[in-house]
């Protein structure tokens, strides 16, 4: 079957991960002749989503960029379902009813949610790729007070009907937010002015706030520890705000059926616009000339004037141009029969919920997310908790640990299934340093929202195609004028609005013309 | 907005490159047919908007955009699928034998209870024919799904074909409904519908 595919392209882009397919979307968006393979036989890459099945062959095969994989099934039956006296059920979770079940699951190696104003929801509603993905807004967003998990409250109702804080504390946080808000406008508040160059905390303390509100502003809101600055603080909050209000109750969107997803967007849009796809495809070698590159596969050499490569996905022979790569993140993953938090947390049969952690020492940070089944990644009644930490070793359980164990206890009975494993990736500086033709990803970074990502894809973008547009918009299939068909078919009201304006603005101008003449 | 119809239904077509998967389209949405377009423009889907039992029904049916060339269909592509159109070309044997791997694939991916429906795609070229109706017809009882030849050249069952998998989806969901069952889920939302509710600061964005 791959005897028909061409050989000379404009770009060449390895691996389908986020950042890859973001390059290969835009490089096809402006007309270029791209290439796009992977050596697995999934999109995604490290960014994937598995079935559970798959997820397990995943972890007992070590690769560059998944390593100490371990995962153990736990004493897997327990009891659920007496709450609310509602109807008593018993389901008994087995390792083979939930291997049953294997397809169901989609589980992430990189989660994240997006801020609903962030760099990722602004980025496919400007390229129109927002038509390929579908996304859950999230429950909760949470913070762990004297060993509870509480709500932090995201909506005027949610302030007024929260038993967490009181009266005072309301306004008190109402008025520290609004200061927020609308600092770095001009009616910016002076006192703050003060605070530039000192940490967020200082600032959130000289507010005499209490220690509630404190914790509620550092943990979730401006997601802090002490020694972040003033200003990265300010930052953090006002996205948070700007975030609120948009879709649903939080700031944050999780992708149904889980992150993965998102990387096979892009590669629609690639595909819709010509480029081309080969999965199971790899690549045994590259060599370059002054004005292009010699891509070995399959027996066949592929040329390109431009290469895009994922660090995992070189042959070992370019790879060491990139240096090693070394632990990223370490993550957790655990299926469990019962959502984490109170009923209120997890009203009608559990919620997508983001809850930011801190060690006990404050010095590290990880972040949770809880799938239950309405965001398509797991079965109705188990739920999915992600944890993710910036690795420390090459040991993810143990720079876990410390997590966990704020959370649940690890051998309760409603744990059915846990994962552990390292994302590992070559250090930025490693890469940039690399002297070789071929630009390479950083792959995934530890953050909320795929801001690092998106840059790192936008920043290639602009090295290889100087002053050309990063994904603009692609036409709805309504706007799409075939071939040999009158133009003037094109329903004027199928146009964005803008352009329709555009097009009575020149009519009008037309006929004024007809007159003057 | 108000919506101007009763159900939106997502198809998909798969079938192997070739088989006038994107001619098909083009019939049934725009009543057009022409070779030279295909892989020129960027097409992934299109709407047409039916009526069934005075219910109005938008199709909204998509193409692979050439990832079934290699094999590769997105797994995002069979998200939210209610009907699968499984095309092969009458004068190809070739891809009359790889429905059976697009079918696994379907499964795989698709929902349990998407409608398909088999096509046997070019019938004007009757005298290339490599695949006898007969057995277009057998494979489609294996698998307990309906059958059609078509031609979008000449405009043969294109628009039966789609009328037919778009009724059955319809009686499905008309079934489900009736049961008082409807499927359960959060919200999805489309990013394109913002929905603004009220914030902290739903005051201050109005200043």
């Amino acid at each position: 079957m791959s005897d028909d595919l061409p050989e000379e392209f404009d770009l060449i882009v390895i691996g389908t991960g986020f950042a890859e397919s973001c390059i290969a979307a835009a490089a096809s968006r402006i007309g270029k002749n791209v290439l796009h393979i992977d050596s697995n036989d999934y999109y995604g890459d490290v960014w994937s989503s598995f079935s559970l099945e798959a997820f397990n062959k995943l972890l007992e095969q070590p690769s560059s960029s998944v390593r100490n994989g371990t995962y153990t099934w736990h004493n897997a039956t327990e009891e659920h379902g007496q709450e609310q006296g509602q109807e008593q059920e018993t389901t008994s979770w087995t390792r083979e009813s939930l291997l049953e079940k294997s397809r169901r699951f989609s589980l992430d190696l990189s989660p994240r949610v997006a801020y609903c104003a962030g760099s990722l929801v602004q980025l496919l509603i400007k390229s129109n790729i927002c038509r390929y993905a579908e996304f859950r807004s999230l429950d909760h967003v949470c913070m762990l007070y004297s060993k509870e998990l509480v709500s932090v409250p995201c909506s005027r109702s949610d302030v007024f009907n929260t038993k967490t804080l009181t009266m005072v504390e309301k306004r008190l946080l109402m008025k520290f937010l609004t200061a927020c808000n609308d600092y770095g406008e001009d009616k910016c508040n002076e006192d703050s002015l003060a605070f530039r160059g000192g940490t967020f905390l200082e600032y959130l303390q000289a507010q005499r706030v209490t220690e509630k509100i404190s914790n509620c502003v550092m943990q979730a809101i401006a997601m802090c520890d002490a020694s972040t600055s003033f200003e990265t603080g300010m930052e953090r909050t006002q996205r948070f705000l700007g975030s609120l209000g948009r879709y649903g109750n939080t700031p944050f969107l999780f992708p149904m059926y889980g992150c993965g997803e998102l990387p096979q967007c892009f590669c629609r849009l690639c595909a819709v616009y010509g480029g081309i796809y080969c999965l199971k495809r790899s690549v045994e070698d590259i060599n370059w000339t002054e004005s292009e590159l010699l891509v070995s596969s399959a027996g066949k050499t592929l040329r390109a004037k431009h290469l895009v490569s994922a660090p995992s996905q070189l042959p070992a022979t370019l790879a060491t141009h990139f240096g090693d790569p070394e632990p990223r993140l370490s993550r957790g993953l655990f299926i469990t029969s019962k959502p984490l938090g109170s009923e209120e947390l997890n009203k009608g049969g559990g919620g997508v919920n983001f809850l930011r952690l801190l060690t006990t020492s404050g010095e590290r940070e990880a972040c949770l997310i809880q799938l239950s089944h309405y965001s398509g990644a797991c079965p109705e009644g188990l739920y999915i908790l992600h944890l993710t930490t910036p690795a420390v070793s090459s040991n993810p359980a143990g720079d876990l640990a410390d997590f966990v164990a704020q959370l649940f206890d690890p051998n309760a009975s409603e744990i059915l299934y846990s994962a552990y494993f390292t994302i590992a990736a070559p250090a930025a500086e490693s890469i940039a340093n690399a002297a070789t033709p071929i630009y390479c990803t950083a792959g995934p970074v530890y953050e909320q929202d795929y801001d690092a990502a998106i840059e790192n894809a936008r920043h290639i973008f602009s090295q290889l195609y100087e002053n050309e547009e990063f994904l603009p918009r692609a036409p709805d299939p309504e706007e799409i004028v075939v071939d040999g068909e009158d133009p003037s078919a094109l329903n004027e009201h199928s146009l964005p609005e803008d352009l329709r304006a555009q097009l009575q603005d020149l009519e009008q101008a037309a006929q004024q013309m007809d007159i003057a003449e | 907005m108000a919506k101007t119809y009763d159900y939106l239904f997502k198809l998909l077509l798969i079938g192997d490159s070739g088989v006038g998967k994107t001619c098909i389209l083009f019939r049934f949405s725009e009543d057009a047919f022409n070779t030279t377009f295909i892989s020129t423009i960027g097409i992934d889907f299109k709407i047409r908007t039916i009526e069934l039992d005075n219910k109005k029904i938008k199709l909204q049916i998509w193409d692979t955009a050439g990832q079934e060339r290699f094999r590769t269909i997105t797994t995002a592509y069979y998200r939210g699928a209610m009907g699968i159109m499984l095309v092969y070309d009458i004068t190809q044997e070739k891809s009359f034998e790889n429905i059976k791997n697009w079918i696994r694939n379907i499964e795989e991916n698709a929902a349990a209870d998407v409608e398909k429906m088999l096509l046997g795609n070019k019938c004007e070229l009757n005298d290339k024919r490599q695949v006898s109706k007969e057995r277009g017809e057998q494979l489609a009882i294996e698998y307990g799904i309906k059958f059609m030849e078509t031609s979008a050249k000449a405009s043969i069952n294109v628009e039966e074909a789609f009328l037919t998998l778009a009724s059955d989806i319809k009686a499905k969901t008309e079934k489900r409904m009736e049961a008082n069952n409807p499927p359960k889920g959060g919200h999805q939302l489309k990013l394109t519908e913002i929905r603004t509710k009220d914030s902290w600061l739903s005051r201050c964005s109005l200043l």
